[in-house]
């Protein structure tokens, strides 16, 4: 296990990621909504040691009730769209909506239109567009600091 | 190339019954239009890969059931009979699957007895996974049974193939799935050139079966992680998604798509590797291999980690074979099937799927298993990255046929792809994935176990719900 750690830290080093310049944080709630498992694997390796996205205070938490935004992939399935509502019913206020990936933004929809709603705009507001498919852990990161940054200037009360 | 024959009456069900005794193995079933005929398709594979199809005629919406005579073709009717109205004679009670436009008593099976409740969980989980509903039923924190709720992400992919030409179809297809995109892309691409008459070349067979491997290595390294991060042991965990995203950076820098998404084709291949992106393919190679044998060999020393493993969500041989378990999770309960042993259409010479000494079936049994068929996964890359990489065509075969069938072995295990033609295009299609053939097994791994061990059991098969979907 100590073998595992130093691996780690020396891995840390190699990468020389920046310390942080920014304060605040950002609690996240991810739903996917019929994604091809894409963004979910990017997203996993952003909390990964490569990305490190805890570093400016982000973190992925369990439930919408803890969370100031709603990451939401894939076009929106008919079968998600009550899901996903209650969720974001479930979120406390100021709540933000962040679309991850081409599909939540109705780019190059998958799917039958029988059984697929839409972009993600069709069902809840929109705050924060994440183009890519998948968009990458790097590209993904700098949204969501772009989104802290938002709320330290206030632009997100 | 695929025998196909249909059947009157109960001619079908007498038919499978006999192809089962002869040995051949349920791969799939699916539910077909024809002109004006409605059919019922089951797939079947023998252990030389070879594939053979019966047919049903649909007769007064209904055919005769074989899911008392293979288990596995249990999850395969409840679809065809949500999606396409087909009625399974003596399929009891025949539950729904698709539809969730039903009272959840439809769906959940009855379970009685001194204080059982049941625990819901999901469509939307805590960490980052994708959608499903789990319905446990339990006596204290002991699973009696779970009923797993899937297809919250079906988005009609195979209805949205329909009529697309053939050569288009790949994105669609392969895109069910980021995590099986080459699998899923190469059983479609094989399915259309055996429609077309077309077989693969050394060279495309060589192409293809390095983006099969590519794949693999991205998976098996992630699906380690998966199994520490299920226990939460977070330096394993950690140390493997690092893994992960190096090799994914490989795919970006030999294909430009961190998850091969584009790289394969139908009638050939456009993949092209001058020496430079095979050095650095063999390098970044040789750096995965040797970090994550240290890695594992951590892994393997952590008493804490290790003692969670053994005798915790059993498959053993039996329940695999009957179940139609596939892949890793097969392997791991001692049923020696890789169709990688036996894919003449890919470049897999000499190949032997690779046995644990302790085939127990359990979590342990699955998560060594992977570790140990990452290194043939390197081998096989080692030995394809020897030289250039060109793009290449295929080449005439034989006749054109009306109905292909591509079958692949994907991270999760076989995969197979049926497409039918309409002319050029699309008729209908079925992509049955590894994560689909697995499913009923891991709802099988659960009973009797506590609840908290539910995460590590599902993640020691850590199924894709996006190709399940569709």
């Amino acid at each position: 296990m100590l073998t595992l750690l130093r691996d780690l830290r020396k891995l840390r080093r190699t990468i020389g990621l920046p310390a942080p310049e920014r304060s605040g944080s950002l609690a996240v709630r991810h739903v996917d909504c019929g994604s091809c498992n894409g963004c979910e694997h990017e997203l996993i390796l952003v909390s990964g040691p490569t990305v490190d996205l805890a570093r400016y205070g982000l973190g992925i938490v369990a439930s919408p009730r803890h969370a100031d935004v709603l990451l939401v992939t894939g076009p929106v399935t008919t079968r998600m769209q009550t899901a996903l509502l209650t969720a974001y019913e479930a979120m406390p206020e100021p709540r933000r909506v962040a679309a991850l990936g081409d599909c939540a933004l109705g780019r190059g929809l998958l799917g039958s239109s029988t059984e697929v709603v839409g972009r993600v705009e069709d069902v809840l507001p929109v705050d924060l567009r994440i183009p890519g498919c998948p968009p990458t852990p790097e590209e993904i990161a700098a949204a969501l600091i772009g989104l802290i940054d938002r709320a330290d200037r206030g632009r997100l009360s | 190339v695929t025998t196909e024959r249909t059947h009157a009456g109960t001619g079908y069900r007498s038919a499978v019954t006999e192809a089962l005794a002869d040995g051949w193995r349920f791969a799939g079933l699916h539910a077909s239009t024809v002109g004006d005929r409605r059919l019922v398709r089951a797939l079947l594979s023998d252990a030389s890969g070879a594939m053979r199809l019966e047919s049903a005629e649909v007769e007064d919406g209904t055919v005769p059931t074989i899911v008392d005579r293979t288990p596995a073709a249990g999850w395969d009717e409840r679809e065809a009979h949500d999606l396409y109205g087909v009625v399974f004679d003596g399929h009891e009670p025949l539950r729904p699957l698709v539809n969730h436009d039903v009272p959840l008593d439809h769906f959940t099976t009855p379970v009685r007895g001194a204080d059982p409740y049941q625990v819901a969980v999901g469509p939307i989980h805590a960490g980052v996974i994708e959608s499903g509903h789990f319905r446990f039923h339990v006596v204290g924190d002991r699973i009696l049974h779970v009923d797993a709720r899937l297809f919250h992400k079906h988005r009609g992919i195979e209805r949205a193939c329909e009529g697309l030409p053939l050569e288009y179809g790949v994105s669609t297809v392969a895109r069910s799935c980021a995590a099986c995109w080459v699998t899923n892309a190469v059983a479609y691409a094989h399915a259309c050139e055996e429609l077309l008459g077309q077989k693969p070349t050394p060279e495309v067979a060589r192409a293809r079966t390095i983006l099969l491997e590519l794949e693999r290595v991205w998976n098996t390294l992630n699906d380690i992680g998966a199994i520490c991060a299920g226990v939460g042991l977070a330096a394993g965990n950690n140390r493997f998604l690092a893994l992960t995203d190096l090799a994914r950076g490989l795919n970006a820098r030999l294909t430009g798509h961190r998850f091969l998404f584009g790289s394969v084709a139908v009638g050939g291949s456009d993949l092209g590797l001058d020496t430079h992106a095979t050095a650095d393919a063999r390098k970044t190679l040789t750096r995965i291999r040797r970090d994550s044998s240290r890695a594992w060999r951590e892994i393997l020393f952590n008493g804490s980690f290790m003692d969670r493993m053994p005798d915790i969500g059993v498959v053993d041989a039996k329940a695999a074979l009957s179940l139609g378990v596939v892949g890793p999770a097969a392997r791991a309960a001692g049923v020696p099937e890789d169709v990688r042993a036996v894919s003449p259409r890919l470049a897999y010479e000499g190949f032997e799927a690779a046995a644990l000494r302790r085939q127990a079936g359990d979590v342990q049994a699955r998560l060594e298993q992977r570790a140990l068929e990452l290194l043939p996964c390197l081998d096989i890359l080692d030995r394809l990255l020897t030289g250039p990489v060109r793009p290449a065509a295929t080449e005439a075969a034989g006749p054109e046929s009306p109905i292909g069938v591509g079958l692949v072995e994907s991270p999760r295990g076989a995969t197979t792809c049926v497409v039918e033609r309409d002319g050029d295009r699309i008729g209908r299609l079925r992509l049955r994935t590894g994560s689909y053939a697995n499913w009923p097994a891991v709802a099988h791994a659960a009973a009797t176990n506590l609840l908290p061990d539910f995460p590590l059991i599902n993640k020691s098969f850590e199924l894709c719900y996006a190709c399940v979907d569709r």
